[in-house]
C-alpha cells in the first residue's frame, strides 16, 4: 500500500513459537520466504518475535498508528506470505464497508448542474 | 450431489461453443460427450449443443481446456498438435471460465489463471508471456507502466475530467480523485497505469465525446493498495425446511489514484486550494470568465 508514493505498512512482527506445532508453517515461512520478503521490501522493518505457548500471529503497524494482527496458526508458508503480502498492499484504513467507491474533493468540474441552468 | 451437476449444466450451456474447439477430430468429441455423460447422468438434451454446431469454423481456434469439475484444479492446456483428451477433468466454477474465456478467445493461445480464492500452494497459474499481461490489461482497459522511481506525478488539482471504463464499471475521474475497483491482476502497489479506456473528456472551456472511446485520450492512475473489503455474510434461509447456509465474503479491491487526465485543454489559470494573493486574482479571474 502507498499513499500518494508512500508506503504505509512501517513494521511487520513476525511472531513465533519454537516448540509448537502449530508454528511449524511460520518457522518455514521464515527460513524460505522471510529473506525475498525483506529484501523486496527494503522501506519495512520486519522483526522476529518468539512467543511461547502462543499461537504465531503476524502484527502490522501502520503509519496511521493502526495495527492488524493476523493468525497463522496451522498454515502453509506459502499462505503466510499471502497474508503478509496482503499486509504489505493493504493502507491501514479500518476495515468497513465502502460508502462510495469513488472519492473526490473536487465533484464538479463544469459546474454543477442546478435546474436553473441554461445551456 | 446436485450442485456439482448444476454447475456443470451451466457451464457446458455457458461454453459450448469454447470447448468445441478443443477437438480436432469426432472422435475426441464422442469421447468427450461419452465421457461427460458416464460422469455426470447429463441427460440427452444436452448431447445436440455438441453435434450441432459447426465443428470446422469452432476447431483449431482455442486450445483453452475448460473441464467438467466440481473441484478446482490446474487447467492443463496444450498448444499446437497434441490435445489430450482431458474431458475427464471436471470443470472449474463458472465466475472463473468466464475470465479466462473473455482473455482467451481473443487471444487463441494458453492462459493459466492465477487463483486466490483456493490454498495458494494448489493453484500456480503463471502468465508466461508478458505479452498476453499486456493483452489482458488491454481488454480491462489499462496499461501497466514502470514502478515509480521519483517522479512526481501527485499534482495539484485541475479542472478536467474524464469518464472512465475499467472492466464493467465506469467513472467520471479528475486529478486526485480515489477509485475503489475490482483488483486489477497484474499491477503491483505502487504501479502506474494508463487507461485507455474513455469514454468523455470534459473541461471549463472544451468537452469531447468518444464513439465510443476517444482515441486520444489518456487517464493516468497509481496503484494505492490492493486490498479486501469487509466482510459481507451471505445468510440463506428458508423457513419450516430446516434450511440455512452462512456464507462470509470479502472482495477484493483496488484503489488507484488518479494522477494526470490527457486528451484535453486544460484553463491556463490554475485553481490553487489554499489562499494566497495570486491565488486569489486568479480565482476571480476564473469567477469572471466562468
Amino acid at each position: 500500500m502507498a499513499l500518494r508514493g508512500v508506503w504505509q505498512l512501517k513494521k511487520l512482527v513476525v511472531s513465533f513459537s519454537d516448540w509448537g506445532g502449530s508454528s511449524r508453517g511460520i518457522r518455514a515461512f521464515m527460513e524460505s520466504h522471510l529473506p525475498a520478503f525483506k529484501e523486496a521490501n527494503p522501506q519495512l522493518e520486519v522483526d522476529t518475535e518468539m512467543i511461547r505457548g502462543q499461537h504465531p500471529h503476524l502484527k502490522a503497524f501502520y503509519k496511521n498508528r493502526n495495527d492488524r494482527v493476523v493468525c497463522v496458526k496451522n498454515m502453509d508458508p506459502e499462505e503466510i506470505l499471502l497474508h503478509a503480502t496482503r499486509l504489505r498492499n493493504a493502507l491501514g484504513r479500518k476495515v468497513i464497508k465502502l460508502r462510495t467507491r469513488h472519492v473526490t474533493k473536487h465533484p464538479s468540474v463544469q459546474g454543477t448542474w442546478t435546474t436553473a441552468l441554461k445551456y | 450431489m446436485h450442485t456439482p451437476i448444476r454447475r456443470c449444466l451451466q457451464a457446458l450451456t455457458r461454453q459450448s461453443q469454447p470447448t468445441l474447439s478443443l477437438f480436432k477430430d469426432p472422435l475426441s468429441l464422442r469421447l468427450l460427450s461419452s465421457a461427460a455423460l458416464l460422469n455426470h447422468n447429463i441427460s440427452s438434451p444436452l448431447l445436440p449443443i455438441f453435434t450441432n454446431s459447426k465443428p470446422t469454423s469452432a476447431f483449431g481456434q482455442w486450445h483453452h481446456g475448460r473441464y467438467f469439475s466440481s473441484s478446482k484444479q490446474d487447467d492443463h492446456i496444450k498448444e499446437g498438435g497434441t490435445h489430450e483428451i482431458e474431458d475427464e477433468d471436471d470443470d472449474s466454477d463458472g465466475d472463473d471460465d468466464d475470465d479466462d474465456d473473455d482473455y482467451d478467445e481473443e487471444e487463441g493461445d494458453y492462459e493459466d489463471e492465477d487463483d486466490d480464492t483456493v490454498a495458494v500452494s494448489s493453484r500456480k497459474k503463471v502468465y508466461t508471456e508478458e505479452e498476453k499481461e499486456a493483452e489482458a490489461e488491454a481488454i480491462g482497459y489499462k496499461v501497466v507502466g514502470p514502478l515509480q522511481k521519483n517522479d512526481n506525478v501527485f499534482k495539484p488539482y485541475e479542472p478536467a475530467f474524464a469518464v472512465v471504463q475499467i472492466g464493467s464499471h465506469q467513472f467520471k475521474v479528475s486529478n486526485g480523485d480515489s477509485i475503489f475497483t475490482e483488483r486489477l491482476k497484474f499491477c503491483e502497489v505502487n504501479d502506474k497505469l494508463i487507461l485507455n479506456k474513455v469514454l468523455l473528456l470534459g473541461s471549463p472551456s472544451q468537452t469531447i465525446v468518444g464513439r465510443p472511446i476517444v482515441p486520444d485520450g489518456a487517464v493516468h492512475a497509481v496503484v494505492e493498495e490492493h486490498a479486501l473489503d469487509a466482510k459481507v455474510i451471505i445468510f440463506k434461509k428458508k423457513r419450516r425446511k430446516n434450511y440455512r447456509r452462512t456464507k462470509g465474503h470479502r472482495q477484493e479491491l483496488t484503489k488507484l489514484r488518479i494522477t494526470n487526465i490527457e486528451g484535453v485543454e486544460k484553463p491556463l489559470n490554475e485553481l490553487v486550494e489554499k489562499p494566497s494573493k495570486s491565488a486569489k486574482k486568479e480565482r476571480e479571474k476564473v469567477a469572471v470568465s466562468a
